[in-house]
């Protein structure tokens, strides 16, 4: 009985004693450090499906103002584009303080396309490339100083890019 | 994906400022896509790109799928010299991570 019960006794440590090792192992090698990045990634933005609700997710309640002190250049040229699967982006303002700027393609699958955190030292324009699923409207919203400025073009595709 | 092509990364002082433009070699499947046998490609795509300039972080780059095959973005930064070192990290959806450097021009 004795011997028994040292028995189960070893086992258990022995248990332990490996999955503590294979645990440190998995988190020296770097394998979960991906994770805890990922958890920055605003996920319930990115994947809401209309507008409204990416930006609210995204930017949260504030003053939106249709402005056109912000440039958005969409296509080229602009307001058309050939090929769907990148269309270049332009994004002009000499707005102070932004904090943050989204780009939203209304009629994709999900509406939020990018996301961009700005400090201090970030001067526009910024330029990149997207994807856009069919004739849609594309949404640029600045956030600097409190209020949302929003800037709509539409873009014409000739050849949807949402494969 | 085979033999992966480099990220390229170029960082030029103009007027004052720092005009930084960066292509990154990824394929940016957003799990919609279907491959010659009809089945679907699973989603694999950059969620996050950091830029840093001597170790400042400067630009959180936030994607979801619709961003391009081989995402390309430019940007300026407010001052800055010559050798100025720019560094750009990525991650993807299934955690692979890239990371290139530059000094400025």
């Amino acid at each position: 009985m004795a011997n028994n019960t040292t028995n189960i006794q070893r086992r258990s440590v022995l248990k332990k004693a490996i999955s503590v090792s294979t645990l440190a192992l998995v988190a020296t090698s770097g394998l979960i450090l991906p994770r805890t990045l990922l958890a920055h990634w605003p996920n319930e933005a990115f994947t809401a499906e209309t507008m409204e609700d990416a930006l609210l997710a995204l930017l949260g309640e504030a003053e939106v103002v249709d402005s056109s002190v912000v440039k958005f250049k969409v296509g080229s040229p602009p307001s058309y584009a050939v090929n769907g699967a990148s269309v270049p982006i332009e994004i002009h303002s000499d707005l102070a303080n932004i904090e943050r700027i989204a780009i939203l393609v209304e009629k994709n699958p999900f509406p939020l396309a990018m996301s961009l955190d700005f400090t201090s030292v970030m001067k526009l324009p910024f330029k990149t490339m997207i994807k856009i699923g069919e004739d849609s409207d594309v949404i640029a919203v600045i956030r600097a100083d409190g209020k949302l400025y929003k800037t709509t073009r539409f873009v014409e595709v000739d050849i949807g890019g949402c494969a | 994906m085979g033999l992966v092509a480099q990220d390229r990364l170029r960082a030029k002082l103009k007027a004052g400022d720092t005009t930084v433009r960066v292509l990154l070699s990824h394929p940016m499947h957003t799990g919609r896509a279907k491959d010659e046998n009809g089945e679907l490609i699973p989603a694999q795509f950059i969620q996050d790109i950091r830029c840093w300039r001597n170790k400042e972080e400067v630009l959180t780059i936030k994607c979801g799928t619709a961003t391009s095959r081989n995402p390309y973005f430019s940007f300026v930064l407010t001052g800055g010299a010559v050798d100025d070192i720019i560094l750009i990290r990525w991650v993807d959806n299934l955690g692979a991570k890239g990371k290139v450097e530059t000094k400025v021009q």
